[in-house]
This record gives structure tokens, sequence and C-alpha cells, in this order.
């Protein structure tokens, strides 16, 4: 059934209309995940009325019913509580428009109109989720867009693998394009910022430490960031990602300050300059130079090797030898980094940090407290006391477990350290951090992350969140700062290793997760391809930004100007014109049409100057009837050239070829210059 | 000998001429269509007239029989009608002990098929052997036909009740397929006078002569089709087999049916060339049964459309 009153060639088709309608389900689908899902119903039904309307089974609607139902849906997104001046409004309010859209898709155009909507709609689903599988479906998006907009200027059906295999062809010829653009069209910064999707979760390490929070942690395989080395890889048990230090303790809970204070005003407490970290820093050993890629965590603490002397990215030098994000980390970032390990750091430290650094809540602890001084007194050296505690937890029955009791909350250490003798990095770290204050020695808890794994494929560290760690930084005279991890004398494997083969025995790696890629060995192996995919991917792709252009574009060219640029660029675009022009044959040569009807084109060009034009299925002799009585002035010339040429076409062996080919060139040349 | 040619072809142009003259006087105003049956009887194929009835399909079928004057038979097909009805039939003699065979109505020079599609496929298939090979195989034994042999057929749409499609195969076994129409209102008028119709059937004379309509038969493959014509008709073909088009084709017997029926088209207008006029006046009268289109377009629309479409001018020859 065709609407009245529109053309019906230019109507869309039955198949035409499927078309568009599997287009708009593949474009919407993914963004369910982040917009309203009852849109995508709202497309269902509204292609399932149109198709009604096409079947001839119910009117097209008029202006006062498509008028409320905008309205409706309107109401609907304001109701689903979206911020009213955000990215997500301004999606979802496209994808309403889009859904309904299929209602009134009566005309080409209409349907044109939806394919270009979806393609827009295929971006800002980037704006969302830039992962690789993302990129992939946009890649099936597009296809499906195309052959739909293949489909709706087809009057006779065509079989959907033709379709779908000509949308292929035609993105496959926009690849080299797509590829110079991204790699030479300049990476601006953004002219605003729009309020982004406010319901992002933080995920990875918090900054507090209350023995039981790492474990939860590592229960988690999520990716936390990964690493490459510009150099030899650093060993794996000097592999001390640093986060957070820990000063203040309350009895039970290790924090970085005294109150609860807003992540802002914390950030602001913490950043410093890098004169303040170099004054403080006595570079020793050599520099590592690594590039890490942070994932998404929604916080802005970062982790990397102390101390870092040089970055390049978004970040900010910490006063505890740490980094921070500029901004809270909402999208993989990348961040180049050089750090010194062996450097020594606060060998004179100011007094107000040095107090920090022996606070102790007032009571609580007793016994480990009268432990602590007893032990101190019987050491020569601080050296000497942290070697005996340090013992203590080697050769005393410690076990290193996931799955520790519970303690009691107003002697936790001592309850941990003379009772039960179980747990993993943050008991043993807050415990050891305990000991030490309570015989005089600064010290702190550091969290970060321990270790990580190693992707031969990808030549880069992974570190998951499972790789959560803490351990204490104590502080001795001329030497600053000490990096000293208790739990490596219980479990030495989980810093040699990795945790998996501390918590073999129990058997407690990842329980919590009943489908667990990487407990299942072969199953493993495919999570380690596809990590090093994505990490290629975030790297080289999401990763390419103003500098790395820079950088990329300097070793292909040598040297970078705009000069150069637009010389390469223009070149690669004219190849790229060129290999259309090959593939969809504008360089085949047409065969070539033989002179006389060439000429006789042309005696038709020349007369449809003068007004008259020639129908294709005219013959030359009614076409000469129809001129002559048109322009009888040229009566006798347009009757003698078509004479000529109907006998050269239609009696070829009455005359001779090239005798009759002069005579037309003559008469035409007349016919031409005759006013 | 080109002039004894040229002579002995105005010999049998004017004989031509007045065979349609003849035509003209009993069908009024139908001169394109009498010309086409002219046409497809010259050039020995077979002819299918399709229209309402009442339309004068009959008539024009006698009037070409009596102005050939060849020995003419009409059968009214129903859908009771059997093969031995059409063909004959071996009846046992008790004189001489023996079968011997009834011919049918088929063993004639013009065999005028009424309402063709009121039989039965059945005895539909029995004309198949026939006009194909101008032959019949009855209890084993081949009987040939007269030469020449004509099928004239009529049938009714296929929207009237009682009527049976006919096969594709069949349908290509005839040359043209034509249709009356409804007379001009002046003819109608002439009509309604009683000054026309079959009253006057019976006035017409022989015209041709079975020698001259034999040479006229041979004349027909010598008029000249040139390369550039022949590039006009593949162009034509080469359209009708395009997919967004149609669903069949016009088959190489249709195309050489095509080239024929110009040929003699030429002959008729006293021409000894064909031209692009000629491949146009018979193209729909060949291709409109032949075609079959897609979303159920007629044939014959689908024939006018694409001879608009495709272009005349044109070729490497």
């Amino acid at each position: 059934m065709f609407i009245k009153g529109f053309p019906q060639d230019k109507q869309i088709t039955y198949a035409g209309m499927l078309w568009l309608l599997a287009a708009q389900l593949s474009v919407m689908s993914p963004l369910a995940f982040y917009l309203p899902v009852w849109l995508i119903p709202v497309l269902l039904i509204s292609a399932a009325w149109r198709i009604r309307v096409m079947k001839g089974r119910t009117e097209q609607p008029g202006i006062v019913v498509i008028g409320a139902l905008g309205f409706c849906g309107i109401a609907g997104l304001l109701a689903s509580g979206i911020a009213l001046v955000s990215l997500d409004m301004m999606a979802s309010l496209l994808m309403l428009g889009f859904a309904y859209k299929a209602i009134e898709v009566i005309q080409r155009r209409d349907g044109i109109v939806v394919v270009l909507t979806g393609y827009l709609l295929v971006g800002v689903l980037f704006l969302y989720s830039q992962s690789i599988l993302t990129a992939m479906y946009g890649v099936f998006a597009m296809t499906m867009l195309s052959g739909a907009l293949i489909a709706i200027q087809q009057s006779a059906q065509q079989s959907i693998g033709s379709n779908l295999k000509l949308s292929a062809i035609m993105l496959l010829l926009c690849l080299p394009l797509m590829l110079v653009l991204f790699v030479f069209a300049p990476r601006f910064a953004p002219l605003w910022t729009l309020p982004l999707h406010s319901n992002h979760a933080r995920t990875g390490i918090s900054d507090q430490m209350t023995p039981g929070d790492i474990a939860n942690l590592s229960q988690s395989e999520g990716l936390a960031f990964s690493v490459k080395f510009n150099r030899a890889r650093p060993d794996q048990n000097q592999l001390y990602w640093r986060g957070m230090v820990l000063n203040y303790f309350d009895g039970n809970t290790w924090s970085q300050f005294q109150e609860e204070l807003d992540p802002d005003v914390e950030k602001k407490t913490l950043q410093t300059s890098f004169s303040n970290i170099a004054d403080r820093l006595d570079k020793r050993g050599e520099g590592i130079e690594y590039d890490i890629i942070y994932e998404a965590s929604g916080q802005s603490w970062l982790f990397a090797l102390a101390p870092v002397v040089s970055l390049q990215g978004e970040a900010l030098y910490g006063r505890n030898f740490n980094i921070i994000a500029k901004h809270d980390v909402r999208e993989p970032m990348m961040l180049k980094l050089i750090s010194y390990p062996d450097s020594r750091r606060d060998v004179a430290l100011a007094d107000m940090l040095h107090q920090q650094a022996l606070q102790l809540p007032p009571d609580g602890n007793a016994a480990s407290r009268e432990l602590a001084v007893r032990l101190f007194k019987t050491s020569s050296s601080p050296q000497d006391f942290i070697d005996s505690i340090l013992n203590r937890y080697r050769q005393d029955a410690f076990y290193y477990t996931l799955r520790p009791p519970l303690l009691d909350p107003q002697h936790s250490i001592d309850d941990f350290l003379l009772n039960s003798k179980k747990g993993f990095c943050a008991h043993y770290a807050g415990s050891f951090v305990f000991l030490m204050r309570a015989a005089g020695i600064p010290a702190r808890v550091v969290i970060g992350y321990q270790g990580g794994e190693w992707n031969n494929n990808g030549e880069f560290l992974a570190v998951h969140h499972y790789d959560a760690h803490a351990w204490a930084e104590v502080l001795l005279k001329n030497r600053g700062w000490v990096r000293i991890d208790p739990t490596s004398m219980v479990a030495p494997q989980r810093v040699e290793q990795n945790l998996q083969a501390a918590v073999q025995e129990e058997g407690s790696f990842l329980e919590a997760k009943i489908f667990s890629m990487t407990r299942n060995q072969w199953l493993n192996g495919v999570r380690k391809q596809l990590d090093s995919v994505q990490y290629r991917w975030r790297r080289y792709v999401l990763g390419y930004d103003t500098r790395q252009q820079a950088a990329f574009l300097k070793r292909l060219l040598g040297e970078v100007s705009v000069g150069h640029i637009a010389i390469v660029v223009g070149t690669l675009f004219t190849v790229i014109i060129l290999i259309w022009g090959i593939v969809l044959g504008l360089f085949r040569k047409q065969p070539r049409e033989a002179i006389e009807h060439r000429l006789y084109r042309r005696f038709c060009q020349i007369l449809q100057k003068k007004g008259i034009k020639r129908l294709p299925s005219q013959t030359p002799q009614q076409f000469c009837r129809i001129a002559t009585a048109q322009l009888p002035a040229f009566n006798q010339d347009i009757t003698k050239f078509t004479e000529t040429y109907s006998t050269l076409c239609y009696q070829p062996d009455r005359v001779s070829y090239q005798q009759q080919i002069d005579i037309m060139k003559r008469l035409l040349s007349k016919i031409r210059k005759q006013r | 000998m080109l002039n004894t040619v040229n002579q002995l072809n105005t010999a049998l142009f004017k004989d031509i001429d007045a065979c349609l003259n003849a035509l003209y006087r009993v069908i009024l105003g139908k001169e394109q269509q009498v010309q086409l049956a002219l046409t497809a009887i010259l050039a020995d194929g077979h002819l299918l007239i399709e229209d309402l009835p009442g339309m004068g399909k009959t008539t024009l079928a006698y009037a070409l029989s009596r102005v050939l004057g060849l020995n003419y038979k009409r059968v009214q097909f129903t859908s009771d009608l059997l093969p031995a009805d059409l063909i004959g039939v071996s009846v046992y003699d008790p004189r001489t002990a023996a079968f011997s065979f009834h011919r049918g109505p088929v063993f004639s020079s013009i065999f005028l098929a009424d309402e063709l599609n009121r039989a039965t496929p059945k005895a539909q298939s029995a004309l198949l052997e026939a006009m194909e090979e101008g032959q019949v195989s009855i209890d084993g034994e081949t009987h040939a036909l007269p030469d020449p042999f004509f099928v004239i057929a009529t049938q009714n749409p296929q929207t009237q009740y009682g009527t049976f499609p006919l096969p594709e195969s069949q349908l290509d076994r005839f040359m043209f397929r034509i249709a009356l129409g409804y007379p001009e209102p002046v003819v109608e008028r002439e009509i309604l006078k009683g000054n026309q119709g079959r009253a006057k059937l019976a006035d017409i004379q022989q015209v041709l002569s079975r020698d001259s309509l034999l040479e006229i038969q041979q004349l027909v493959p010598q008029v000249k089709v040139s390369e550039t014509l022949l590039d006009y008709v593949q162009r034509l073909i080469a359209r009708t087999r395009e997919d967004d088009l149609c669903d069949l084709g016009l088959s190489p017997r249709g195309a050489l049916a095509l080239i024929k029926g110009a040929q003699c088209w030429a002959l008729l207008q006293g021409r000894m060339h064909a031209l692009p006029e000629d491949i146009q006046a018979v193209f729909v009268a060949v291709a409109g049964h032949r075609l079959i289109g897609k979303q159920e377009t007629r044939g014959e629309q689908l024939a006018r459309h694409i001879l608009h479409e495709v272009d005349v001018i044109g070729g490497s020859h």
C-alpha cells in the first residue's frame, strides 16, 4: 500500500522499511546500555505501526497524534532522571527522534534522514565507550546503515547479502581515507566540555585501608593499568607501584588524613611542584623510562614506581613522591614517566612530617606497644630492631591467607600479632608500621599494586586489581624513606611471582568469581591475547594525541612543517582517489562508438541547443521530421544529414564509408555555423 | 540480374499492397494490426490474436485465409476438446479389416484455433508439435502437414471466466501476439450502418497465389539487416534480460522472430533493407507475450517501456 499524495516511485518499499528497521536497531542497541532502555521498544512500536500502515491495516497518524507522541516521549525522558543539560539528555533526545522517525519514513528522503542520523548516533556511541569492541561494533552498524541506504534506493528487492556486500565494499573504499585523516588531521583540544555521564562508579583502590578492603579487591580481575618499559624490565620483586601514603591510624583504619576530606581538597593538599620534590630528593642509580596507560577508575590516584622524576601528561607531582591525575580518570589515560627507584627520599625530613609519621591512637593495643618497646630496647640499632620484627613474621607461625578471621576492632593489632596470626598484606603492613611507631621510628603504610603480569605478545606489563598490595616505609637516618614489605617475609611468592602463587594452597584466588578466565589456563592464554590487542588499541589508537602525532610525523617525515604535511597529504589523497577511480571503473575504457554515431550525437547536441531534443527512442527519420518541422531554415541540411547517416547505418553496402563520413562532417559544420 | 530481381520484387510489392487493401476493406481502421497479421503469415510465423469477444478476431483470421486463397479450417476450442478432435483418429474399417487414419482439422493450410485458451492444457499441447515441426504424430506414425501451415489462434484475456493460461513454451511458438482494440468512432459508425464486417467477407477474392506467397517467403531473409541495426536489436534484448525489470527476458527464438518480423515488415513497406522503425513496429507484438515483468507488469507495457528507454543510435559498428 502506498500513501496517496506522494510520488510512488519515491516511496520506500517494504523491503527498504525492514532494512531501515534493522539498521536502526543495530545503531540503538549498544546505546541502550547507557541511555534509557525503553527507547528500543519505542523504535519497534513505531516501525510496526509504519508497517501496518504499509499493509493498509491502519491510517498514517495525523499531526495531533504525532504531536502527542512527541510530548509523551519528552516527558518520559524527563521522568527518566537524566540531567536536563547533559550529554545524556542530548543523546537521548536524538535517539527518541530517531526511533519516532520510523513512523514517518514514507519517502526516500525520510529514509536518508534516518540513515544520516544513524551515522551521527554511531559517533555518539564513542562518547560512551572507546574500546576496540565498540569500534568493531561501530563498523558493523555503519555497514548496516549503508546497506539500508542502498536498499531504500532500490525499486526492486535485492538479496540481503548483495546489499551488505556492496555496503562493505563502500566502507572498505573509505578505509584509506580514514587512515590518512586519523594520522594527519590535527588533534584539537575540545572547545567546550559537556557534563559527561555522572553515573560512573569508582573502581580500584580506595584512599583508606581497613584490613579486609584489599582482600575484596583481590577478587577483581579487571585491568588497573598497563605498562610498557622503554628499556629493560625491572625484576618482578622490584615492581612496587606506589599509590597513596597512609599516615593516620585510628586504631582500626589507616587513612591519608585525620579527618574525612573531599577528594578535591585532598588533592589540592597533596599536590606540589617539581622543585619541591627535587629539593627533597637525592637522585641515585639509573632511571627507568616507561609509559603507563591507566584504565578508567573515576579517581585521581595514580600508581608509579617511586620516585617519579619526569612526567609527561595530564598529571601532577604529589607531596609524598606519588603522582596525581589532574582530573579524575574517566577514560584511559597515558603518561610517560621516568623514575629513579634507588634514590634517597627525605633524608632530612621536616618536623611536622616527622610527627605525622609517629602518630598513634592514644590507647588500645597495649600488648603490641609493650612488645615493640621491649624489642627496641634489646636492639642495637633501628635496623636491628626492624630485622628482629621481620624475623618474628618469618619464624613465628604467621600464615598468608585471603580468608583471615575477624579481628577485635578495639585491639586489632594485638589480636592479629598475638592470636590469629593469619592475614594478608594489609594486616602485615599495618601491624609492622604500628610496631615501628610504637618504638619511635617514623613509618607509614603505602598502598598500591605489586608486580603485574608480563604479556609476551604485546611486550607489556598488565597490572590487575588483584595485584593490589600494601607495604611499609620506614624513615632511617641518612637513608630517608626505606621500603619494607613484611608480607614478603610470610609469603615470598606473593612478591616473587604473584597472588595466585601465594594462595595456591588455599585456592582462594578469585574464588568469588564463578567464571574466571584468569583461573583457567587455556582461557588465560586467550585473555592474554585479548589484553594484548586491547593494549595496542589503547596505546596506538586511543593514545594518539597531539604529542604522539608530532612524534610519529617526525619519525615519518623527518622534518614536520605545514608544507611538508600538505604535500604528503595531497599525494595520499590523490593516490586514494586514483584507487577509487580504478575500483569503481571510472578509467575503464568504454567501448568507443563508431564515428558515424558520434557525429550523429554531435548533430543531436547542436539541434538541442537550437531547442529540439531527441528522445532515445526516436529513429533518425522520426527525429528528422520533427526537426525540419520546427527549423524549416535547416530543412535541406537536416534531411540530407539524416539520409546520409541512415544510409551509412542501414544500407552500408550501397555507399562508400569514408565519403559518407566526410559528407556528414561537412553538413555538421554547416548546421553548426548557420544561425 | 539486379534489374530482374527488382522487377520481380516490384510485382511482389504490388501483390502485397493488393492483399493489404483487400484486408483494409474488411477490417476498417486497423491498418497497423492488419499489417502485423499479414507480416506474421508472410514471415512463416504463427499468429495469436488476443482481445475481448466481439472485436473482430475471427473476421481477421478468416479474411486472411480468403485473401491468401488457402485451405482453411476452424475449430472452436472448448474445455472438453480432446487432441484427437484436432489431429484425427484411426478408425477400424470392417471392409478392409484394418485401421485407417481419418485426418483431423489440423490438416489444413490455415488452421484457426478459436478461443485457444478455453481448451485444457492437454488439447493445447496437441498443437505444439504441429506448430514447431509442421507434422503430427499419432499411433507411432508421423503425418506431414500441408505447406504452408499457419496457426492463427484467438484468445480471450486471461481475466475472463473459463480460460486456461497458455504455457510459456506455447506462447513462445507464436511469432506475434496482437490485440485489436475498440474501433475508432468513425469506423464504428460504419459498422453500425452495416457497411462492414462479416457481410463483406464473402466478397473477398484470393489476391495472392500460392506461388507468390512462397516467393515472398523466400524473399524475406534477403531483406538487408545491417550491423548497426543488429546493435540496436541486441541493446533491446539485453535490456529485457536485465533483472531489475523482467523475470523472463526475450529468448533467442524471440530475438530471431524480432528480426524476421522486422524484415517482413520492411518488405511490406516496399523496402529491401530494414530500419529501426521496422524493429519498433514489430517489437511489442514479438515481445509482449514473451516477457514476464516483475510485480505483475504486463508484457506489452514492459515492451513499450523498453522501446521508449533504449537508444536507437549507437553501437561499435
